[in-house]
């Protein structure tokens, strides 16, 4: 096992470089950079700043030149400024990934523990009416594309009733920053995250429990006189679970997806925030780093899922 | 009892030279047989024939600003009034879905037209073939891909809607790439490839005329959830600004214009039918989707 995450985490540095390097390449064929936008009428020579700035910012040097020079410093964890807000990346990106994972964790715990236990609950009594009904609400619920879902959750929950903030991940006041204020924040984006994933987690554990249930060695551990809930625990549900865990590892990727659109949605200012920001503001420095997170958060979140799945499934080795 | 005498009626009416159906009228039938789809179906056509035909029902323009008259509630010309910017919105909810609709059409067309070729390649010739245009899916499948987009996008910022078509493509090739990899291998050691084999078939006769006839069920049910899969994700990034841009209109933009506070609240016309028409076309496709499987493969669930 040991060998294999080293060889797995191994194995990422080459991803990392070639990703490093698409998005560099992309993101310098982009039309403008991000001093054309200073419009300052006190300024008498825009033309002249504009090119002093970006010599500053190296900009005028060969492209291979500039990502040697940013692997460079990037390497050494220096990762330099950002040109539209001034400050180092590091401290813009420190306070982003924190609540980007306040978000992400909370999205992801809501919707396993709504959606295994509902699959659970339908997979105890299958063919029944309520795994009929709630299948078909479950359909169509899978098939409301979540902002939809943020949209509604905002009119409802933060316009009309006004339980929750519509935007923001802090809040003002004495209590803002506070662990709390944060949770406060995050539910209302991690909720419409979620009720749209849980049907899907839904779906896969009802399917896989009744997979497991019809095993023969379920069928022998009723013979042998367990009781139903014994059979249950020990038997089919962590049998059942071992998709579950492939599929989490699998969805990983999309979760990162979800979670930018859905900050965009709310102006939650985590990382998906911070990009879609930076991208519109030509902000070459926190559009590397951010790239470079994002992509090594995904790497990693998979790398967990593979590691997990051996965990539950004892077959599985990796040697 | 009902199919029993099916059944029986059939291998009676055999002998005196009736055909029996095929398995494309066979699935035909179980396809029209589910209700759901078939309403599915009926809606999506209609969602269709208003999109396409949208000049029938609005003679305004749904890239023209109506500056005098911004956030117009409806009524009088605007049947849906405008938004902030003046655009009309009833004539850009039905313009909207031509774009909406095209994308998943075009973008799901090109999608499985990469994923059978190389999927099929990999599946068929296995070796380094495979492993070679594997490791670029599991690139790809790592490839923070809504960033690919939101920064390909706004490179080329245009409003026209066939850049974005490519990079979606682009981007949601490789799941299905994989899929149809995991069903040519299956086949490749049947009985029937062989024999093709032996008959002296050309691998890409084999690929084409013999695998692919066998797996397209399974390819054509993958291609319609793929399909709302794309439409909803050119929404999404339309809803963050990143989709088809402004003046051109689509049901995610639209929606994006209505995302604040005044026009959440007070506007309801605004952003309540794009996010029902793209809610009700996502329903119909998965249903629809629905509807195929069990067509196709009669085990499936039942």
């Amino acid at each position: 096992m040991g060998t294999y995450v080293v060889r797995r985490v191994l194995g990422m540095i080459p991803m990392m470089f070639l990703i490093t390097v698409f998005v560099f390449l992309i993101m310098h064929a982009a039309p403008g950079n991000a001093f054309d936008a200073i419009m300052n009428p006190a300024i008498k020579d825009i033309e002249q700043l504009k090119q002093q700035l970006e010599h500053n910012a190296g900009l005028d040097k060969p492209l291979w030149w500039q990502y040697v020079h940013w692997l460079g410093l990037f390497v050494t964890g220096n990762w330099g400024f950002s040109f539209n807000h001034h400050v180092p990346v590091t401290q813009l990106i420190g306070p982003a990934i924190r609540n980007t994972l306040i978000l992400g964790i909370l999205a992801e715990v809501l919707t396993i523990a709504v959606g295994v236990p509902f699959g659970i609950v339908q997979a105890r009594n299958p063919y029944g009416k309520f795994d009929y009904t709630s299948n078909v609400v479950l359909f169509c619920l899978y098939s409301v594309p979540f902002f939809v879902f943020a949209i509604f959750m905002i009119y409802f929950f933060a316009i009309d009733l006004q339980w929750f903030p519509a935007q923001g991940s802090t809040g003002t006041g004495p209590g803002a920053g506070s662990i709390g204020d944060h949770l406060y924040h995050a539910l209302l984006p991690a909720l419409s995250l979620a009720l749209v994933n849980s049907t899907v987690y839904s779906r896969y554990t009802r399917g896989s429990m009744l997979d497991v249930s019809r095993k023969d060695y379920v069928r022998t551990a009723r013979a042998k006189g367990l009781d139903e809930g014994r059979v249950f625990t020990k038997h089919v549900f962590r049998n059942g679970m071992i998709p579950i865990v492939t599929q989490f590892g699998l969805d990983f990727g999309s979760l990162v997806g979800g979670l930018i659109i859905t900050e965009g949605i709310f102006q939650y200012q985590g990382m998906g925030q911070l990009v879609i920001d930076a991208v519109n503001g030509r902000d070459y420095n926190v559009i590397m780093a951010t790239t470079v997170l994002i992509a090594f958060g995904v790497l990693i979140g998979n790398l967990l899922a593979d590691i997990l799945y051996a965990v539950v499934d004892p077959r599985i080795r990796y040697d | 009892m009902s199919a029993n005498t099916a059944t029986a009626t059939e291998t009676q009416a055999q002998p005196r030279g009736r055909v029996s159906k095929s398995p494309t009228r066979l699935a035909f039938e179980r396809f029209m047989y589910n209700k759901a789809a078939v309403v599915s179906v009926i809606v999506l056509l209609l969602i269709i024939f208003i999109s396409i035909g949208a000049p029938l029902f609005t003679h305004l323009d749904p890239t023209h600003q109506y500056l005098m008259e911004t956030d117009a509630p409806p009524g009088g010309v605007h049947v849906l009034g405008t938004d902030k910017n003046g655009f009309d919105l009833f004539s850009r909810d039905l313009y909207g879905g031509r774009n909406d609709l095209l994308i998943g059409f075009v973008d799901t067309i090109i999608v499985m037209a990469i994923g059978i070729l190389l999927g099929g390649l990999a599946g068929y010739y296995g070796g380094w073939v495979d492993s070679l245009i594997m490791r670029f899916c599991d690139f790809m499948l790592n490839f923070p891909f809504l960033l690919l987009i939101i920064v390909l996008t706004s490179i080329f910022n245009s409003s026209g809607v066939w850049l974005l078509i490519v990079v979606i493509a682009i981007v949601f090739w490789p799941p299905t790439t994989r899929l149809v990899r995991g069903l040519f291998l299956n086949l490749r050691e049947s009985e029937f490839v062989l024999a093709a084999k032996m008959a002296g078939a050309g691998p890409w006769r084999i690929m084409f005329r013999h695998m692919l006839p066998n797996i397209m069920g399974t390819i054509v049910v993958n291609a319609t959830f793929t399909m709302a899969n794309l439409i909803a994700s050119e929404a999404a990034l339309a809803v963050i600004g990143f989709g088809v841009q402004p003046p051109n209109p689509s049901w995610g933009n639209v929606l994006y214009d209505a995302l604040d506070y005044f026009t959440l609240k007070g506007e309801p016309w605004v952003w309540l039918p794009p996010a029902a028409l793209l809610t009700i076309t996502i329903l119909c496709i998965n249903f629809i989707g629905d509807g195929l499987r069990d067509a196709f493969d009669p085990s499936f669930e039942k």
